[in-house]
């Protein structure tokens, strides 16, 4: 009986020791939210979705390449330093529309921790919840309200 | 020298301060029909748990039919089937369910000419389909039985197995115990009941406080047995206590109650009885107290009725009880 | 009882010359099979199954009757567009606070029944060691596992292909995916989910054995979920967030993506490999140790 408590106390530290260097591995270094990865989240998916309501307006074949978006980021919290889920992320996006001219607008994000966000954006820029499309139907504006998610790895 | 089918040496088990197994012994030979008898908390059923590895031993060898838990693992059960306290099953399934569950786990590929077997010979078979959750205890019982013999074995081990029965029942467990002993089984059976062990067994260990108190067979046992005591009410008791002190052999002493307790080895009782006849006492009623085999069962385990005439220890008796305790 | 003395003398077993081995040694298998068949003879087990099956059915007749969308969980705002958007909403829902309950309910259960119904000594003393037993018993509470989420989610893709339609879904890069696609990255997603409820399984299965209690067994797993819930909900320090069990149930976001991304599937299945690794660690010692002096 004496070896076998031995063996299993070394198996058990050799585990933990395991463990204990995954640890980090999975855990991760630094902030799941920061600013680099909102503003490469945001832009792309707008672009989309812009096009997807240029398409529904009646102007079809715009390339989401041509919107071309920029954005800048920040949290209106000044402790957080753009860093981390919340409430109070703000985004500055200019891209071009149809017609090449350039437009921005101020969107307001809720980022939960995980990485999806809820973004929402300002009326007079891109049109109200709901709108007309070329064929008469009334539909959701998809660029007014609209969920992302990114990697937080 | 053939295996034993019960071999155990020195077995300990402590659950902390208490020692509920203290470096116990036993051997039953193979076809034996063994008897573990001790008051509860003797230690029984703590020892046949370990028996069947529910419980894991402190210290101590235990070998069923040749083989243990240690080197053959749960072959170690093969051939032996038994049950611990009352047994118990699942009481959403029924009887039949059960036991085809329980054959299951014996790797039987086709146990259903079996259960009916069993089923039969414990005269379960027109309640087989109804859930054990509606079961008596006597049918549990039986239940618990008729899944011991499913696997067929050669050693069975019951604890306390007419407990808990009504008086039909415990006789109709006794004579399925004989039977099956009749047949070759090796049978281990724990009871608290003297008589049943007398009745039924060919040996007997006795168990106290965690030790054996007495090992060997039932004879030995009865050879080493008090006297009978008796009670005894005469027409005159002080005449009788002086014609007992000219017969030797024969002790007369009075209960705190008044009566008279007598004990004395049958031959000299009989004479003692004529001699108060022609004496002119007249025996009014003699009554057999304690069973020799069950005063002796008291003295090895300190337990059972505190009257005088049990206290009586015979030489014997109190050089095992020296010896053991 | 009372004609066996004389009249079955003839059926009582002989003892044969030497000790017959049980046909073939006793396999896992077998033990796994009963324990299946254990639990489907359970009122739980099917009562649990019925529901999944049938709520998401009353959930969209619900949902369509409501001019209101569940806009504050993912693909909530696309359930009247798509019907593809409400097995994903429900896969957000539930993975919140449904799933560790779905699966506590049978492994919270499967151990400590034994010791509830005092069975332990019964099937310990046949011809299954107590690893197969153990072994048998985690199985069957992953099939469960397995059963529920299968059924869950064929019950919510039926429900929302059937009830709202089968049209593309509006992914999370903002482009519109096509039907087909769609199917199939809705079924791709709650199979992911499947990983941490193993987790889970383990976590109950552990419960189970250490606490001998069924209510404990059911109840912890559930509560545990719930607080791991709450500390990802507060925002706490990412590195723990990272490590809790309820994190995987989320990394099939990253399926649904023009580029999608599968590191939190990766990290999802490590880390619900190591609660897995080391609750049935410590069940399996539990229960290989134990002393059983009771029923």
């Amino acid at each position: 009986m004496r070896p076998r408590p031995l063996r299993r106390a070394r198996a058990l530290a050799v585990a933990a020791a395991a463990a204990a260097a995954l640890v980090p591995l999975l855990a991760g270094c630094g902030a799941d939210v920061t600013r680099a990865r909102v503003e490469q989240s945001i832009g792309p998916t707008f672009a989309n979705l812009y096009v997807q309501q240029q398409a529904l307006l009646g102007r079809p074949g715009l390339a989401a390449a041509a919107v071309a978006p920029r954005s800048a980021c920040h949290r209106t919290n000044p402790i957080a330093h753009d860093t981390g889920a919340g409430s109070d992320w703000v985004c500055q996006l200019t891209w071009s529309d149809a017609g090449r001219r350039p437009r921005t607008g101020k969107f307001e994000l809720i980022i939960h921790p995980g990485g999806c966000y809820e973004a929402g954006g300002p009326t007079k820029v891109i049109g109200p919840l709901t709108i007309r499309a070329a064929s008469g139907k009334t539909v959701t504006n998809p660029v007014f309200e609209f969920d992302a998610c990114f990697d937080t790895t | 020298m053939t295996t034993p089918a019960v071999d155990v040496d020195g077995l300990v088990k402590r659950f902390g301060d208490l020692t509920a197994v203290d470096h116990v012994d036993l051997r039953v030979d193979v076809g034996e029909v063994h008897g573990l008898l001790g008051p509860n908390g003797a230690g029984k059923t703590t020892f046949l748990r370990m028996l069947f590895a529910l419980i894991r031993p402190d210290a101590g060898t235990i070998r069923l039919l040749g083989r243990s838990w240690a080197a053959d693992g749960p072959a170690a059960l093969d051939g032996v089937a038994g049950f611990i306290e009352s047994p118990r099953f699942y009481p959403y399934l029924s009887g039949r369910r059960n036991l085809e569950l329980l054959a299951g786990l014996d790797g039987a590929r086709d146990p259903a000419r079996a259960i009916m077997r069993v089923l039969e010979l414990v005269d379960l078979t027109g309640r087989d389909g109804d859930k054990v959750g509606g079961y008596s205890f006597g049918m549990r019982q039986r239940l618990g039985v008729a899944a011991a013999l499913l696997r067929e074995p050669r050693l069975l081990v019951l604890d306390e197995p007419a407990n808990g029965l009504d008086p039909a029942g415990i006789r109709d467990m006794r004579a399925l115990v004989k039977q099956l002993a009749s047949s070759g089984l090796t049978v281990l059976l724990s009871s608290h009941d003297m008589d049943e062990v007398e009745e039924i067994c060919d040996n007997v260990t006795i168990m106290r406080s965690g030790r054996v108190a007495f090992h060997g067979s039932i004879d030995a046992l009865r050879s080493q047995a008090p006297d009978p005591a008796h009670r005894l009410a005469t027409s005159d008791d002080e005449r009788t206590l002086e014609v007992a002190t000219v017969h030797p052999g024969v002790s007369v002493t009075r209960h705190p109650d008044g009566a008279l307790a007598l004990r004395a080895p049958a031959a000299a009782a009989d004479a003692f009885l004529i001699a108060l006849g022609r004496a002119g006492i007249a025996v009014r009623s003699l009554a057999l107290e304690v069973a020799p085999l069950e005063s002796l069962f008291f003295m090895l385990t300190e337990t059972g009725p505190v009257s005088a005439a049990s206290r009586a220890t015979s030489p014997e008796a109190s050089a095992l009880t020296g010896a053991r305790s | 009882m009372t004609a066996s003395p004389t009249t079955t003398a003839a059926a009582v077993p002989t003892a044969p010359s030497d000790v017959p081995a049980p046909p073939g040694r006793p396999r896992t298998r077998t033990a796994y099979r009963w324990e299946i068949r254990k639990l489907t003879a359970q009122v739980r087990t099917r009562a649990t199954l019925a529901v999944c099956l049938v709520a998401p059915f009353l959930f969209v007749v619900l949902l369509n009757q409501q001019s209101q969308v569940p806009k504050d969980t993912l693909f909530g705002r696309w359930v009247h567009a798509s019907g593809f958007a409400t097995p994903l909403l429900v896969l957000g829902f539930a993975a919140q606070w449904v799933f560790p309950l779905l699966t506590s309910i049978v492994a919270g259960d499967i151990f400590a029944s034994e010791d509830q119904y005092g069975t332990w000594k019964t099937i310990l003393t046949r011809s299954h060691s107590r690893n197969q037993v153990f072994w048998a018993k985690t199985l069957a509470a992953a099939t469960f596992a397995t059963a529920v989420v299968t059924v869950l989610a064929a019950s919510t893709i039926a429900a929302g292909v059937l009830l709202v339609g089968h049209q593309p879904l509006e992914g999370l890069s903002g482009t519109l995916i096509p039907s087909g696609r769609a199917a199939g990255l809705v079924v791709a997603a709650w199979a992911t989910a499947l990983i941490p409820l193993l987790g889970f399984t383990a976590l109950a299965v552990m419960l189970s054995v250490v606490t001998r209690n069924s209510p404990a067994g059911i109840a912890g797993p559930v509560v545990i979920g719930l607080v791991m819930q709450l500390y990802a909900f507060l925002n706490g320090v990412d590195a723990v967030r990272h490590l809790l069990l309820v994190t995987p149930f989320d990394a099939w976001h990253g399926l649904l993506r023009d580029h999608p991304y599968y590191g939190p599937l990766w990290q999802g299945a490590l880390v619900s490999g190591g609660y897995l690794a080391v609750c049935l660690a410590i069940a399996h010692t539990v229960l290989r140790r134990r002393d059983i002096t009771g029923g």
